[in-house]
């Protein structure tokens, strides 16, 4: 019994025992699918910092896990457009200070000085996605350019949307002429009704893998995110991506660094890192979202400018989030 | 020495009291406290007392979501009785290598953790799937049917899950009934109706309303089979629950339908013990 005291006793003091030194690290928080592996263990290599590396599949998610931990957990996160304005407010962000940052003339000026964020004092685009329709012209061969067209009957249970109740439903809002972001109760119960007709055209919700009902010819027709149809694209190319002309959504996912954070120049090194042009190549290869720097820009400027003149940003409706959660299960 | 034995026994309870303590009693006492705040806004919460987080679950539109679980919770018991209970009453004579052989074989898809397993009937039941490119193969059929992203799909994905929690409880009571009885049965000139309704049904009914319970309340929860078999068109309370935590950023809400629906999970088990069943068949509390 003694014994096994004793050996209890020298367990808890050792395991008092941290490592005080000054480790040289960055505590990164990421989307799931962003960055390749690859990209992270060459940083590793050039720099000898060590990146710790987490990831999150919503902007909620990544909320939680900021405010629920201690100050100085996380340096460097890429929250969305309307979750930067939210941190903001909330004063969870430290401003950037961009001299540290060689690289920052790569980024490509069109998508700096967005709405959430006018000067950049905050954030720095890492790269942009929109929701796109697409149509698989083997079996489609009618014209398709706006959200009413898929309420023709004969697509029945031939589309996928995202599973996601903004788009969704900012979509259905769009199709009736509203704004994306409307929370007045007459247009969310007129996209209510909409989604209602669509629906038995709908054969899925999916935001894991849309582009996999299309590559299977499961579904001819979907409206996704762009990098999900480019993949799906590569896959089969009868697929054609339009963007609707009643308008889309658009996500702009920016550098930020988190308040308090213990290792910022490690940060900025990474984030000097990332905006190199070898590294962006790398990245959007495996990832073909828009990308937010000069050199490696893989739309032309003419469609740059199409995409943020007629995207709407998702923004944050606070309360009024409980109206679009009722519609959801609504039509569910 | 005796005193000193049970500190020993106590040492080694330690782990299980601390996590039973610290990871199950500990956030259900937190959900429980989180469905009477506010939220805000942006998805914090607010400390003030409150009930509407529990009236709003009578909303129609809630309500109808309740409904629609209760409905493919009800019909997968159904079809896993179906299933479970002339399977069991066949292996019943087999001898016992057999027996034994075939429960371990129920028990083995258990190793593989059950998302994966789930993805896998994609392969099987999509449109261009095995099981209908097998048919139009073979000219049984001329275009694809729809297995899967629907309520059908949901049904397969949930009889496939949970079949084994309605087969083990009824195999074992099936297995236990003494042959003699039913031999003394046929000698007093029973029909194999009358043994079937006067002694196997009554020796198993509590089998069956055990089974019924393990494959019913998970089915009202598992959010991710209607997500990947249902191609997220049905909405169940799991989903509502997911999405007021995730998306809606309403975690009081979702917590009080948390606590709703372990409410009816207490009544459902308070309504198995008034009909005489055992708690220890449940696996124990």
């Amino acid at each position: 019994m003694k014994k096994i005291i004793i050996v209890l006793i020298i367990f808890i003091f050792l395991s008092g025992c941290t490592n005080n030194s000054i480790k040289n690290e960055v505590n990164v928080l990421n989307w799931s699918s962003y960055i390749p592996y690859q990209v992270i263990t060459d940083f590793q290599n050039e720099t000898g910092i060590k990146v710790n590396y987490g990831t999150y599949s919503s902007n909620e998610e990544l909320l939680a896990k900021i405010s629920s931990s201690k100050e100085g957990t996380y340096d460097l996160i890429f929250p969305s457009d309307y979750m930067i304005e939210l941190m903001i407010s909330k004063n969870m962000l430290d401003k950037i200070d961009t001299f540290r940052i060689y690289n920052i003339n790569n980024i490509n000026p069109l998508f700096l000085n967005q709405e959430f964020d006018m000067f950049n004092e905050y954030s720095l685009p890492f790269l942009a996605a929109t929701s796109v329709l697409c149509v698989n012209r083997e079996h489609i061969k009618d014209n398709i350019v706006k959200y009413n067209d898929l309420l023709n009957p004969k697509y029945k249970n031939n589309i996928v949307l995202l599973d996601d109740q903004r788009i969704v439903i900012g979509m259905a809002l769009q199709a009736n002429g509203y704004k994306m972001n409307e929370t007045n109760e007459d247009a969310l119960n007129k996209a209510k009704n909409w989604l209602l007709n669509i629906n038995p055209n709908v054969k899925a919700f999916d935001s894991d893998s849309p582009k996999t009902l299309l590559i299977t010819n499961e579904v001819d027709i979907g409206v996704i995110w762009n990098a999900e149809a480019t993949i799906a694209k590569s896959y089969n190319d009868n697929i054609e991506i339009i963007y609707p002309s009643d308008g889309f959504a658009i996500s702009l996912d920016n550098y930020a660094i988190v308040k308090g954070a213990k290792n910022k120049l490690n940060a900025y090194r990474f984030i000097d890192y990332l905006l190199r042009d070898d590294v962006q190549q790398k990245i959007i290869e495996e990832y073909p979202y828009i990308n937010t720097t000069i050199n490696n820009m893989n739309l032309s400027y003419e469609e740059l400018n199409y995409i943020l003149e007629h995207g709407s940003y998702v923004k944050n409706i606070g309360f009024n989030i409980s109206k679009y959660d009722k519609v959801w299960a609504q039509i569910k | 020495m005796k005193e000193n034995n049970k500190a020993f026994k106590l040492l080694f309870l330690l782990p299980v009291i601390v996590y039973t303590l610290l990871l199950i009693l500990l956030p259900l006492v937190y959900v429980l406290f989180l469905s009477f705040c506010k939220s805000d806004s942006y998805g914090g919460i607010v400390y003030e007392f409150t009930l509407s987080n529990y009236l709003n679950i009578f909303d129609s539109t809630y309500l109808n979501i309740f409904f629609k679980s209760v409905s493919i919770a009800l019909i997968t018991t159904f079809i896993c009785i179906l299933i479970s209970y002339p399977f069991a009453i066949i292996l019943r004579k087999r001898n016992i290598h057999i027996k034994n052989l075939i429960t371990k074989l129920i028990m083995l898809p258990f190793l593989t953790n059950s998302l994966i397993r789930t993805y896998g009937w994609i392969i099987l039941l999509r449109k261009s799937g095995i099981i209908n490119s097998g048919l139009i193969g073979m000219g049984i059929i001329k275009t694809p049917m729809s297995l899967m992203y629907n309520r059908f799909g949901i049904i397969v994905g949930m009889v496939y899950t949970l079949l084994p929690f309605m087969l083990l409880p009824i195999c074992s009571s099936v297995f236990e009934i003494d042959n003699n009885i039913i031999d003394a049965a046929k000698d007093l000139g029973a029909s194999k109706l009358q043994i079937f309704f006067k002694i196997i049904l009554p020796q198993t009914i509590s089998g069956v309303f055990n089974g019924s319970l393990m494959v019913f309340i998970p089915a009202i929860g598992f959010f991710f089979i209607t997500d990947i078999l249902g191609g997220g068109k049905i909405m169940i309370i799991g989903n509502l629950i997911k999405n007021q935590f995730l998306t809606a950023r309403n975690w009081p809400f979702g917590s009080a339908i948390a606590i709703f629906l372990i409410i009816i999970t207490f009544l459902l088990v308070k309504l198995y013990r008034k009909l005489g069943g055992k708690l220890d068949d449940l696996g124990g509390f």
